[in-house]
């Protein structure tokens, strides 16, 4: 029983080990995005590029063959 | 060769952060995209703090909001349909380095919990947007979209309390257009352009062309059975109206800012056209007025105006006001213009905590303030964290600012005739209206202003494209000599950084602050540098 208690006790604690160190490459990875602005660069130099690009090619409608219909609805009363 | 003395202030530097003066935040940026090469060391407590309760948590909380609001797909599809959220809304994080650059402790808090309120209100309107959007949905227009009223960004949200629940208000520009300026200055030149390219002369207000410009671009969501107009106070907006009205095409109520609001005649018929207004949404919607959810909703906007009461008395009387020019100008106005909600509450519950902590311990939240300053007039929204470079390189402390002070009342709500004509008080003090474009008597508060918040000195916007504003440009120099005032001249054009550069506006008040106040920077790496394509 003692051995089989002892045995479960080393694997909890590898397992806290092994998710502490994740958390912590995680984290790590995250400051170096964070402290090197590794977002803010990522959508200047490939994000908003790539995006404008789509937005100028879009096929947009021509609002102005839009009739101006100032009748279209009825006139209310308040 | 072992310098003791160096490595103990390099230690020390990097526990608590260089001192002010020491920091030369300008070296840290990217030549011209304004991007950080890193961003800024603020010792290890406020670099944690940063990192980890806004940086982290801020893109935590934005994800949640999606998901709250309509969910990712949504969001997708409104992504790649409008240019305005997919090129302005994801660098939002660096909207929030821009303005909280330089802080430390309690003003860092307290101004980065301002920015996560407006961030959350943003992803909700614009979600529910592309819930509501017929363009995004294969043209069907499903309930959402009959329980949403569009309205103008200056007609103030408080006007559809009485729909509290059953209905749902959303500005029509003030997401695709106003926020986007602070936030990525690029987008909204797409649609400047847009207007101009159909006729319309490049001289008028450029807020006016960018909010036209949507439409003509056909970059509006159909996402409201109806819509609620006004002449956005500025009266070059009325124009903006019509074209909305040609464009987005639906039942239109208009209902506008008087511009002699002091005579107690037009504020009666202001009155009527808020009954109207109402008589409109009820035959529009077939929801019934409901008098207790006004009453409800202006009672908990007025514990909102109360807490910012408190917080002018503490900005104006002591030195531990833990908030920026930046946030203080942006939370307020956004917060005053859409109405209650209740992320504002929980906003101002934290900064409380956080303003209370500074005055029992008496922090002085901006220790090197050399002078404290009052901006006056319309600011550039291009560049809106100005005050935030002024701090940093001249010790230049916006304590407050015009906008800021618009709406300074609170509602009664004892019976219906109080709160009818408070609301009409209210919505007739509208941005542009109550002091910019209100009259002689009322852009010249800012003398009381100056004095109430205690400020020796006035960062004067100088909007170039409004007529109106540039009319009394003369009768401000006047008075600033007469009274023996300080006071800088900030030229802009609102939304459009081409005209007036954020390099020109920093010469501008570089140029005062040498030959004038014959003053040193604190930190001269940010007097000259070079930001021309930064968002």
């Amino acid at each position: 029983m003692k051995k089989c208690g002892c045995s479960l006790g080393k694997a909890l604690l590898k397992l806290c080990l092994k998710l502490f160190g994740i958390c912590f490459a995680a984290l790590a990875v995250l400051f170096t995005i964070f402290f090197f602005d590794l977002d803010g660069k990522l959508l200047y130099y490939v994000v908003e590029p790539f995006l404008k690009k789509h937005y100028d090619d879009m096929e947009r409608k021509d609002t102005l063959k839009d009739l101006y219909d100032v009748d279209k609805y009825p006139k209310r009363e308040f | 060769m072992f310098d003791k003395k160096k490595v103990k202030k390099a230690l020390r530097d990097f526990w608590y952060g260089k001192p002010h003066g020491e920091r030369r935040l300008g070296d840290i940026l990217e030549d011209k995209t304004g991007l950080y090469k890193h961003r800024e060391w603020r010792g290890v407590k406020d670099t944690s703090y940063y990192f980890w309760n806004i940086w982290c948590y801020n893109y935590f909380q934005m994800v949640m909001d999606i998901m709250k609001n309509g969910g990712p797909i949504v969001f997708a599809k409104g992504l790649w349909r409008y240019r305005w959220v997919g090129q302005t809304y994801l660098p939002v994080l660096h909207w929030f380095d821009r303005g909280l650059q330089g802080l430390r402790g309690e003003a860092m808090k307290a101004s980065a919990w301002h920015y996560r309120g407006m961030v959350a209100t943003t992803i909700r309107q614009f979600q529910r947007m592309f819930v509501c959007d017929a363009k995004i949905n294969g043209g069907k227009v499903n309930d959402e979209h009959e329980k949403t009223i569009a309205i103008n960004e200056t007609v103030w949200g408080g006007i559809f309390y009485p729909w509290d629940g059953k209905l749902v208000s959303v500005p029509m520009e003030m997401i695709p257009y106003f926020v986007t300026c602070h936030v990525n200055s690029h987008t909204v030149l797409n649609y400047i352009d847009a207007v101009q390219s159909i006729g319309l002369p490049g001289d008028p207000c450029p807020m006016c062309q960018a909010e036209s410009g949507l439409f003509v671009l056909d970059d509006m969501p159909d996402y409201a059975k109806a819509m609620v107009t006004c002449n956005e106070a500025c009266d070059a907006s009325v124009a903006t109206s019509i074209l909305q009205d040609w464009f987005f095409d639906k039942p239109l109520f208009a209902l506008p800012m008087p511009m002699q609001f002091d005579d107690p005649l037009v504020k009666e018929n202001c009155m009527k056209e808020i009954e109207q207004c109402w008589r409109f949404i009820e035959q529009q919607y077939g929801v019934p007025f409901s008098w207790d959810k006004l009453k409800e909703k202006l009672e908990k906007q007025n514990e909102l105006q109360r807490f910012e009461w408190e917080k002018w008395d503490v900005a104006s009387h002591t030195k531990n006001y833990p908030i920026n020019g930046v946030a203080q100008a942006l939370y307020r106005i956004y917060q005053t213009q859409y109405g209650d909600w209740e992320i504002w509450h929980e906003v101002d519950k934290k900064v409380r905590k956080i303003m209370e902590k500074c005055v029992s311990k008496n922090i002085d939240t901006f220790p090197k303030t050399r002078h404290r300053v009052i901006a006056w007039s319309c600011a550039p929204l291009y560049y809106s964290n100005w005050c935030t470079w002024a701090y940093n390189c001249w010790g230049l402390n916006v304590v407050i600012n015009m906008d800021s002070l618009m709406f300074d009342m609170t509602i009664r709500t004892d019976t219906y005739d109080h709160a009818l004509e408070d609301m009409a008080q209210y919505h007739m003090w509208a941005p542009m209206r109550r002091m910019a474009v209100g009259g002689m008597n009322h852009i010249f508060e800012l003398w009381e202003n100056m004095e109430k918040f205690n400020c020796d000195m006035v960062a004067m916007y100088d909007q170039l494209q409004c007529k109106g504003m540039q009319g009394v440009h003369g009768l401000f120099e006047d008075e600033f000599r007469r009274r023996n005032i300080h006071a800088f001249w900030l030229p802009h054009a609102l939304p459009d950084s081409r005209t007036v550069s954020r390099a020109e506006i920093r010469n501008a008040i570089n140029d005062y602050m040498t030959t004038v106040m014959h003053e040193e920077p604190l930190d001269p790496s940010l007097l000259d540098f070079d930001d021309s394509m930064t968002w």
